[in-house]
């Protein structure tokens, strides 16, 4: 049976986690993730999960117990954060260029220095091309749907790749909410168990892994791998679909549309402060504004056409990134979402703007004065070198 | 793309992979039978295995002997010597 | 297993031809390994002389029969400890191996194996020590010999050079871990080698870790044919001795009644050919001092 909890997003993502039978565990604490941790170590001393589980003494270690277990053939998982996916960063990309099917949750915290503990994506964001597909989600049942829908994306057939759930530390990680909890037969149902075919160290049937290579090959491999990320884009959007027909909730695919049908005008934004931002459009609606929001789910693979059909014809959107990409003087997404337009000939002025660094707050008000500044670009044109900082008065 | 692979991933599994490193050889170790004493000594320190057993009698074959002259200073008889390659 | 038996009754799972130097006593040393471990185990070979030479391979062919992949260089006993977990949870019983270097061990990898023998995953970790990283050039590492020449070691016209350090006790640090089993190898002593694979193979309960002095021909200047008497002088001398630790008890498996000289040893390689007699006598007193500390280890 179904049940209906109170949970926090660690919670949230470990019993997510737990209910998709991984057969290998391996973390190492950070926060915010540390309770993720706890709750495993907890649910397999309490024999709720038959998981075999390592406590390693570093994230370095977490990614390549994982590597060598999904080489074996199990299914895994692992959890991390900023500092300790860095260090992670060696076996990381390699995962992804061997095709294993891993999930991790990142519980996205600011990178330092200056020395932080706090929220903000700028972790994974900053590793966005190690060959991953990342999934970024706002509120804490979209973290334990999204756990289970991950092993389904990644072991597809035609992607077999690892996956991220991303989602901001503290603000979801450390924050209760209720979150209905699929019954484990429903999950077994949506979730054959993984066999793969592509790649196995078994004694049965040898093979090497990752002889020498030369670069003619490489270049294969790199070919098919992009190959996978843009069927991911697909196999994403079908998951969503199936999961929820199955057990009944759909958290929009590739990215979450509000209020965009009509709008004239669109904000960006992605993760945990995408609440304060849709009520900030609710109160700019009433107000007359036809804004509209478009949340990123998804940035990798990045959706760029679906992202243009969305913003194309708009007079004008803002992004707001809680991250920054040093050397544009923008943050990340808002470099993402211009290529994307540029692709697919949208061409729509556009407002960057950076907020909620290191765990700020980024509030209500913020998204209102970043409306604001979007339908005056879009009457005056925008200076898209000028990052507008939305901060806090201390 | 024209794909020379057929897998997906980095995997070696077609067959096993070789070097003719007897092709290295500058000298090579040649068995005197009636110094040998078949102790087994020279096969046992051999780095490619090269020297092997058959009919009880140890052999040194040439396939991948790459002419290092181990056998030739470990052997306790002095049974083995270095005979230059020819046109090397 | 008789060691004098395994070219006969053994089957050979490396490639035929792997590209190791002339005379290179790793070589030996791996094959050797395989041929005791058998065929139902996965090897790990990270970057170093064995990953360089072949034998995780070239494109899409394999340098061995079996399982066989290239860990990276800071993380071998973690990949497989998690091929090991995933085997053991299956309740199928498979020799989960690396075959690494002194740099893939005592340096970069140390971290990963240090934690894994903590953890008592149950992997066989085996150490080919040929004191640097010597598939890249003959560059120091934390295992090579106090004085030795190497190219980040460099040595003047003078004479003057060579590393500053002591070699990294490794063995001992891994004995201090607890593990179940620790022995130290030598590929003069094949018998030996042989006797302790078969132990290590049998270790059910945490890590066994292996180290196994390996004179390098190419990096250090020794003469291939010597190449084991170098690996025997080694031994002789009670600079590289032969010694195991089962559940925290010392044996020494070689006990020289007359040691000799390690001036023997040493002059035979090349990277010592500068050293003054002081220096020499500095190496000595401290392969006493280490020998001693042993031998009071193995009497407890």
């Amino acid at each position: 049976m179904s049940r209906v909890d109170v949970l926090n997003g660690n919670q949230a993502a470990a019993i997510g986690a737990s209910l998709a039978r991984p057969g290998v565990i391996a973390a190492y604490p950070i926060t915010p993730q540390t309770p993720i941790v706890e709750y495993l170590t907890q649910f397999k001393v309490d024999g709720k999960i038959d998981s075999a589980m390592s406590e390693v003494e570093s994230e370095l270690s977490a990614m390549s117990v994982l590597t060598g277990a999904s080489l074996a053939g199990s299914r895994t998982f692992t959890a991390t954060s900023s500092q300790g996916l860095a260090l992670m960063y060696e076996p990381y990309f390699r995962a992804s260029t061997l095709r294993l099917p891993i999930v991790m949750a990142i519980v996205n915290r600011e990178m330092i220095s200056p020395q932080t503990l706090w929220g903000g994506p700028q972790d994974s964001l900053t590793i966005r091309d190690a060959g991953w597909i990342q999934i970024y989600v706002e509120d804490n049942q979209e973290i334990l749907d999204m756990m289970i829908q991950a092993y389904k994306i990644a072991e597809d057939k035609n992607v077999l790749l690892p996956i991220n759930i991303c989602y901001d530390g503290f603000y979801l990680s450390h924050m209760s909410e209720r979150v209905e909890i699929p019954a484990q037969e429903l999950v077994d149902k949506f979730l054959p168990e993984y066999e793969p075919e592509h790649i196995k160290l078994d004694p049965k049937k040898p093979m090497a892994v990752d002889p020498l290579t030369s670069g003619y090959l490489l270049m294969e491999y790199r070919y098919r791998h992009l190959a996978a990320q843009q069927e991911a884009l697909k196999v994403i959007e079908e998951v969503d679909k199936e999961y929820a027909d199955l057990i009944g909730r759909s958290h929009g695919g590739l990215v979450e549309e509000y209020r965009c049908e009509d709008a004239d005008c669109v904000v960006v934004t992605m993760g945990s402060m995408s609440g304060a931002a849709k009520e900030a459009v609710d109160i700019k609606r009433e107000e007359g504004y036809k804004i509209g929001l478009l949340r990123l789910r998804v940035v990798r693979p990045f959706p760029s056409k679906r992202i243009s059909e969305v913003l194309k014809g708009k007079n004008c959107f803002g992004v707001v990134d809680r991250n920054v990409s040093f050397g544009w003087n923008t943050g990340i997404l808002y470099q993402e979402v211009n290529s994307a337009m540029y692709r697919h000939g949208g061409d729509v002025p556009s407002v960057p703007f950076i907020g909620g660094l290191g765990g700020e707050d980024v509030k209500i008000e913020h998204f209102l004065h970043a409306i604001e500044k979007i339908y005056e670009g879009a009457a005056d044109g925008v200076d898209c070198e000028q990052t507008i900082w939305l901060t806090n008065e201390r | 793309m024209k794909f020379k692979s057929k897998y997906i991933v980095p995997v070696g599994a077609d067959g096993i992979y070789e070097i003719d490193t007897g092709k290295w050889r500058t000298e090579r170790p040649v068995m005197d039978k009636d110094k040998c004493i078949e102790c087994g000594i020279c096969a046992m320190y051999c780095p490619v295995f090269s020297i092997i057993k058959e009919d009880e009698k140890y052999i040194i074959t040439y396939d991948y002997c790459k002419g290092c002259g181990i056998c030739v200073h470990e052997c306790p008889k002095d049974a083995i010597d270095m005979i230059p390659e020819e046109g090397k | 297993m008789k060691a004098i038996d395994l070219v006969s009754k053994t089957e050979e799972l490396i490639s035929p031809g792997i590209s190791a130097c002339v005379g290179c006593n790793v070589e030996l040393s791996l094959r050797v390994v395989m041929r005791v471990l058998g065929p139902n185990t996965i090897l790990a070979v990270p970057p170093g002389c064995m990953g360089g030479v072949g034998v995780v391979g070239w494109d899409m062919k394999s340098g061995a029969k079996v399982p066989v992949f290239f860990p990276l260089l800071d993380n071998p006993a973690s990949m497989l400890a998690g091929i090991k977990l995933h085997y053991d949870r299956l309740g199928e019983d498979v020799n989960v191996v690396a075959f690494a270097g002194d740099g893939a061990t005592v340096d970069a990898g140390f971290q990963c194996l240090s934690g894994a023998a903590e953890r008592g995953d149950k992997i066989i970790y085996i150490c080919y020590d040929n004191e640097g990283y010597m598939n890249t050039g003959y560059q120091r590492s934390g295992s090579t010999t106090k004085g030795a020449w190497t190219s980040t070691t460099p040595v003047n016209k003078e004479g003057i050079g060579g590393k500053m350090q002591n070699k990294k006790d490794f063995p001992m640090i891994m004995a201090m871990h607890d593990i179940p089993y620790m022995a130290t190898a030598n590929p003069a002593y094949v018998q030996d080698m042989v006797n302790k694979i078969e132990k290590a193979k049998q270790v059910d309960n945490g890590l066994a870790y292996i180290h196994i002095f390996n004179p390098c021909i190419t990096g250090w200047g020794v003469k291939s044919e010597e190449s084991i008497e170098v690996a025997r002088l080694a031994v002789q001398s009670n600079f590289a001795p032969l010694y195991e630790v089962e559940n925290g008890n010392f044996k020494l498996n070689m006990n020289p009644r007359n040691p000799k000289p390690v001036k023997e040893y040493l002059q035979k390689i090349k990277k010592f050919s500068h050293l003054t007699d002081e220096d020499i006598e500095e190496l000595q007193a401290d392969t006493d001092k280490k020998w001693n500390r042993l031998v009071n280890l193995a009497s407890l």
